[in-house]
């Protein structure tokens, strides 16, 4: 046992070249589809700035997250990157200033302990599928909303909607629908949308659709095809360009547009946030925003 | 042969700790980085010295994982709600409680074995705090500023640098449960008892012990034990998520049987699973120190698991024939 264990140990040694260590990236959702987008550009971003970038994944456990920034703030790392909600582990934040190490998030929140978070803006993206649907129905006409605001992310693109919509006097929201969302809310907006339409039986009464993110999008659309009411052209958006969605307005049906978040470039604005703060500079705001590409037919296989 | 077989898993286990005080020997073997483990490990500790009381009797409960994120959405759903620390508290711990005592039924009154039972009652719990919490992450305001304060607070013996050292308050009820276990287990005919009953049920039986009712009971430690753990982790990250202390189950299980490779009897003793955690801990704080990828490390850890555990098996299997 004991010279099994001495030969791991030099085996460890081996394999581990004596390198400086610079940045943490510690975040519980490496499995997740987009962070693993973030990470890679990153660390593509990190590399080219000569970093050393260890990564590393607690598989969903937030403890765990604080418990890590601890081990790099004793190890005195020179940044750390998480990809957490800061309020959770908001213990680690604390250690880490008192020992000065600046932390930046990776699309985590704001919070008074991180530098900066880097994340893209809800409010933009709302604002561009508002308008988007303005400009497609020709500036007037009926318009059911499906936002969430429970989850503050999402109420935030709600908000900024409705603020659109009401400045556009030709306007009308019919409906203002929070689908449920426990079965991730494509059943339930389906439902929704085909209570809807049956209070609403005439071509023409219902212009649009705006969702604040993809799922109601996609239950709205599934709502309308299964009423034979898809020639009626009414225009549907989303947010989030997920697969399913992106899929959806490629066939240039009436699911017209949704908004993808730069994945790459927040995880690259990430390092040029933390190569800032290593040369020695601050952010006025705790928020840099990454802009967004609105998908519509043009671009949505690309 | 104990002898060796016990002292290679005591060098090995030592062996680790050296290992890293040598290869980052400014930031391992220091007295701030042991208090971090300590508080790392803190909830791993309550839930593992938990499950060796019913391990000695020979028995399991997986339920603990899901247990202890129950605990957790229970105290947060109670704070949003609006109620003070000590009754959201104090539910989370009468659930466990609960939940300890309806295990125990189902193993002792029913004879359900116990992976069975407490697989089924893991499930239950695991969907209950689905339930509560509404499959969300109760955080921010919601949560008592003074809830998420007391995992960021302890008891100042020092200064290192500019840093305080602090021994962590959720160190002190680790080792305040570590401490009552050890009295329970060692040092009353209760502690025997157990024991007993995992040396052979049927002769403690005939001796006159009440398996039945001591099964019973012992589960109910495991089931408190996971409910102050899981209250202490959603103290740690001042939020609660329906499955955040399910990962402590496996681990829990994987101290104990690290620490039963310690032990004279090959039994199951919380001063030893103490040893397991606490090593598990430094491979954990030592590993990420060393910038071990977290899947290596994760490998790693199973790895040296077995080896401990093998190790000790084969000594054992060795001495039986010598």
């Amino acid at each position: 046992m004991h010279r099994l264990l001495l030969s791991t140990a030099a085996t460890l040694t081996l394999a581990l070249p004596a390198f400086a260590q610079d940045v943490a990236v510690i975040t519980p959702y490496l499995a997740q589809p987009g962070t693993q987008f973030y990470v890679d550009a990153f660390s593509e971003r990190a590399d080219a700035l000569g970093w050393d970038v260890n990564v590393v994944d607690t598989a969903g456990d937030v403890a765990a997250v604080i418990s890590r920034i601890e081990d790099a703030v004793t190890q005195g790392v020179d940044a750390i990157v998480i990809n957490v909600d800061p309020a959770q582990v908001g213990a680690g934040l604390q250690v880490a200033a008192d020992a000065g190490i600046p932390v930046v998030g990776m699309d985590a929140g704001s919070d008074p302990l991180l530098a900066v978070n880097v994340t893209s803006d809800g409010v933009e993206m709302a604002a561009e599928t508002a308008n988007f649907v303005i400009d497609a129905i020709g500036g007037a006409g009926n318009v059911v909303m499906f936002t969430f605001d429970p989850f503050p992310p999402v109420q935030i693109r709600g908000a900024e909607a409705d603020r659109i919509f009401a400045e556009h006097d030709g306007i009308t929201v019919i409906d203002r629908i929070t689908p449920d969302v426990s079965d991730g809310g494509i059943a339930d907006s389906r439902a929704q949308m085909e209570a809807v339409l049956a209070a609403n039986p005439d071509a023409g009464s219902i212009n649009a659709v705006w969702a604040a993110w993809d799922q109601p999008a996609l239950g709205a659309l599934q709502a309308i095809e299964a009423a034979g009411r898809e020639g009626e052209g009414i225009v549907i958006t989303g947010i989030d360009a997920n697969p399913q969605a992106r899929d959806e307005v490629a066939k240039g049906g009436n699911f017209k547009a949704t908004v993808a978040q730069d994945f790459a470039g927040i995880g690259a604005a990430a390092a040029d946030a933390v190569a800032t703060l290593l040369d020695g500079g601050s952010f006025d705001s705790d928020a840099i925003f990454v802009p967004t590409v609105l998908i519509t037919a043009d671009n949505a296989a690309e | 042969m104990t002898l060796l077989r016990r002292s290679a898993s005591l060098i090995g286990m030592v062996a680790i700790i050296v290992f890293f005080s040598v290869m980052k020997p400014a930031t391992f073997p220091t007295l701030g980085n042991w208090l971090n483990i300590s508080q790392q490990v803190s909830m791993l500790l309550v839930v593992s010295v938990a499950m060796t009381v019913v391990m000695a009797m020979g028995d399991f409960d997986l339920s603990v994982g899901a247990m202890a994120s129950l605990a957790g959405v229970v105290a947060a759903v109670m704070f949003k709600a609006g109620f003070g620390m000590v009754p959201a508290l104090g539910t989370a711990l009468v659930v466990g409680v609960a939940a300890g005592v309806a295990n125990g039924m189902l193993v002792s009154l029913a004879g359900i074995l116990p992976f069975i039972a407490t697989l089924a009652t893991m499930t239950v719990l695991s969907g209950a705090a689905f339930i509560v919490s509404d499959g969300r992450t109760i955080s921010g305001a919601d949560i008592p500023a003074a809830f998420g304060d007391f995992a960021r607070s302890g008891i100042a013996i020092g200064q290192d640098g500019t840093r305080v050292l602090r021994i962590p308050s959720l160190t002190i009820v680790a080792l305040a449960v570590t401490a009552a276990l050890w009295l329970v287990m060692e040092q009353t005919s209760y502690g025997r008892r157990l024991y007993a009953i995992g040396g052979n049920a049927e002769a403690a039986r005939l001796a006159g012990v009440r398996v039945v009712a001591l099964r019973l009971s012992a589960f109910v430690f495991t089931g408190a034990g996971a409910a102050i753990a899981g209250l202490m982790y959603a103290s740690r990250v001042a939020s609660a998520n329906p499955i955040q202390g399910d990962g402590l189950m496996l681990t829990a299980i994987a101290a104990v049987f690290l620490g039963q490779s310690l032990t004279e009897s090959g039994q199951p003793r919380v001063l030893a699973t103490l040893a397991g955690v606490v090593v598990l801990g430094a491979l954990d704080n030592g590993l990420t120190q060393m910038r071990v990828d977290s899947y290596v490390r994760q490998v790693l850890v199973g790895l040296i698991i077995l080896l401990a555990v093998g190790a000790s098996a084969l000594a054992r299997r060795r001495g039986r024939a010598g």
